[in-house]
């Protein structure tokens, strides 16, 4: 082999390798899905899953969760009436990947994905039914939310977590705050629009605008959704893909507009002072619905359900309205919540809460359709 | 029998590590493209359809050639500016040599995320640039349009890529015999004529392994565009990660990967064509 030939396989090798290297980066970027909870929170490091040597009767819980959700503050009592059971936590960065797990044959005893990925996991019975009478603070949950975790007839999630998403504005930047989801495609903000780089949020948003159903439209529908999106791509300033990102663009300015913020972002700016309004848009906010449910492979359901108690005990959830700003499922633990937080989020405020628009299951079509759709609006320009 | 045990335990770990995580890998990569789905009883039906849909869809096209485009510029500016750099060091440098060489990596040990931001608080509205022109009276109004750009991208990646291609032109230039210089004084060479002639022809191999140490993981770039790109800087490596994660389709995340491969391959072979460039290498 001559030394051209060489060195020339070599810088291909170089080539290849970087490219595959550049190629497998992205899965393990962690990517905005709304529960992912706030970065800045003091997280205790997950338990470390290396097995102890165990006693014949010692169990183990694989939980597959959000990061920022494995504290104790969240399962106390768990551990308390567990000590023995070793707790192991995996993280998520995108619900999707609570199906691509299982599917790979990941062992879990518990998952926690978003109410829009409920129905695929029931329909290839990847979750088993839920024996609700086995958790304590069932009675106390949410009537609205529990019944989007049921599916024929049987109750297959229980809710634990969920959230707005609306339009975050900097009041003292805009000449007019905005008053719908169509407003935002008001030039007046063009250049200044951090909008989520959600293809199916910004669907659903880009639909409410147009006055249309987001889940069910005929073809003449979806075109005029997709080209209200590509009319929107030359304003957008950037498209965000985590809570600081967007917090961030909205403290130094470059962003007038946050669309698609959640509670968390609103409460983090007023905490910094900044003249922000998280606006009730006329078609409604979006909302979004995550919480948990048992794997069919799972060897530890009764332990499950004494998690799932435990996360859904009332000082837990409690802990996460106040911590982190978000909604919470069960009733009984809104007379611990701060009264700003419960007024700022319109927490205890049903009729709210009756007209958000939470995120329904979406076909693998849609899916792949409307993420198709949003490549095609951020490479408009 | 001696020679090709020896040749077997050196060539051997890095054959394994090659073919576990590089070969397969993109064995697997090339199933899945061929995969109907990804979810259920679609993964078991293969098919052309993505590759069809790929070829179909000209706003794929689109963006791999403006990625390729701005590789290839953003590798150009990082080999020209590291050039000078390299040789700054090499011949003039002295005794300072190791000191300005570590001064050069030093910022390379810090995050690289952390260095990607920094270039958000020196472009953003509020930032360094917009308060000097403001202050200097060139603007009126501060405004981000310096972020959030294609320009924004390239500005950033051309920081971050210059030491790493200063590197290898440094080690080219540091193997080249002083003599070879001398001797084209000697036989009356102008010092810019013995540079042409003698010192860029026998860095040559150094400049090439630079560039294409930029230009290959800069056409695959997802985090930088994602931060600083804003509404017009999304790369392909953006919308590979989009097809895996956010459309669930692998098969088609696959299919473009691989049509980036073949990107690369095909700037690769046109580059050995160019010029005496292959010819260079065998120095």
């Amino acid at each position: 082999m001559s030394l051209k030939r060489s060195a020339w396989v070599c810088i291909a090798w170089l080539a290849v390798f970087s490219l595959v290297l550049a190629a497998c980066a992205p899965s393990a970027q962690p990517t905005a899905e709304p529960p992912t909870a706030l970065p800045e929170q003091p997280t205790a490091p997950p338990e470390q899953p290396t097995a102890p040597p165990q006693s014949a009767g010692a169990q183990r819980l694989v939980m597959l969760d959000w990061a920022g959700y494995e504290i104790p503050e969240f399962w106390g009592k768990f551990k308390k009436n567990h000590p023995q059971v070793q707790v192991d936590f995996s993280f998520l960065t995108e619900s999707a990947e609570v199906f691509s797990k299982l599917q790979s044959g990941f062992e879990a005893d518990l998952v926690h994905p978003c109410s829009n990925f409920w129905k695929i996991l029931v329909d290839n019975n990847m979750v088993q039914p839920i024996d609700t009478s086995k958790l304590k603070n069932w009675p106390n949950v949410n009537p609205s939310l529990a019944k989007q975790g049921e599916f024929n007839g049987q109750q297959y999630w229980v809710p634990w977590d969920w959230g707005y998403e609306s339009v975050l504005v900097r009041k003292d930047l805009v000449e007019k705050v905005p008053e719908s989801w169509a407003d935002i495609w008001d030039p007046q903000y063009k250049g200044h629009i951090a909008i989520n780089d959600s293809g199916e949020a910004a669907h659903v948003w880009a639909s409410l605008a147009l006055g249309l159903d987001p889940w069910d439209q005929t073809p003449e529908q979806y075109e005029q959704v997709r080209q209200k999106l590509l009319e929107l791509a030359p304003s957008v300033l950037a498209y965000w893909t985590g809570q600081t990102d967007l917090d961030q663009m909205l403290a130094s300015g470059d962003a007038w507009l946050g669309v698609g913020a959640w509670n968390a972002s609103y409460v983090s700016l007023l905490n910094e002072n900044y003249d922000v309004v998280y606006i009730d848009p006329k078609e409604g906010r979006t909302g979004y619905l995550c919480g948990f449910g048992i794997p069919s492979t799972s060897k530890n359901v009764d332990l499950a359900l004494e998690m799932i108690d435990a996360y859904l005990a009332p000082d837990a959830q409690a802990y996460l309205a106040n911590e982190y700003g978000y909604g919470i499922a069960n009733q009984a633990a809104l007379s611990l919540v701060k009264p700003d937080i419960v007024k700022l989020l319109s927490l205890d405020d049903q009729d709210m809460l009756a007209r958000t628009i939470f995120y329904k299951y979406i076909t693998d079509e849609q899916r792949q359709l409307w993420a198709n759709t949003w490549s095609e609006v951020k490479t408009s320009r | 029998m001696e020679h090709p045990r020896r040749l077997f335990a050196l060539i051997g770990p890095p054959s394994v590590y090659l073919t576990l995580f590089f070969l397969l890998p993109l064995g697997i990569m090339a199933v899945f493209s061929f995969r109907a789905g990804t979810i259920g009883e679609a993964r078991n039906v293969f098919t052309l359809e993505h590759y069809r849909q790929f070829i179909a869809n000209a706003a794929y096209h689109r963006l791999l050639w403006r990625s390729s485009l701005m590789a290839f510029g953003i590798a150009s500016i990082s080999t020209l500016l590291a050039y000078p750099l390299a040789y700054f060091l090499t011949f003039q440098a002295g005794e300072r040599k190791l000191t300005l060489m570590t001064l050069i990596i030093i910022p390379t040990w810090t995050s690289y995320l952390l260095r990607v931001f920094a270039w958000k608080l020196i472009l953003g509205t509020n930032g360094l640039l917009n308060t000097l022109l403001l202050s200097l009276g060139i603007i009126d109004q501060a405004s981000p349009i310096l972020l959030y750009s294609r320009t924004a991208v390239m500005v950033t990646l051309v920081y971050v890529w210059v030491p790493f291609v200063a590197l290898p032109i440094f080690a080219a230039l540091e193997r080249i015999d002083r003599s070879l210089l001398e001797a084209a004084a000697d036989l009356g060479c102008k010092p810019w004529e013995a540079f042409l002639r003698v010192t860029l022809p026998l860095s040559a191999p150094g400049v090439i392994a630079g560039f294409f140490f930029c230009l290959i993981p800069t056409l695959g770039e997802y985090v930088t565009p994602l931060l600083v790109g804003g509404g017009q800087g999304a790369m392909y490596g953006n919308l590979i990660q989009d097809q895996f994660v956010r459309a669930l389709n692998w098969s088609m995340g696959s299919v473009m990967s691989l049509a980036m491969l073949l990107a690369v391959i095909v700037l690769l072979v046109i580059f050995s064509r160019m010029g005496s460039f292959s010819k260079l290498l065998e120095l």
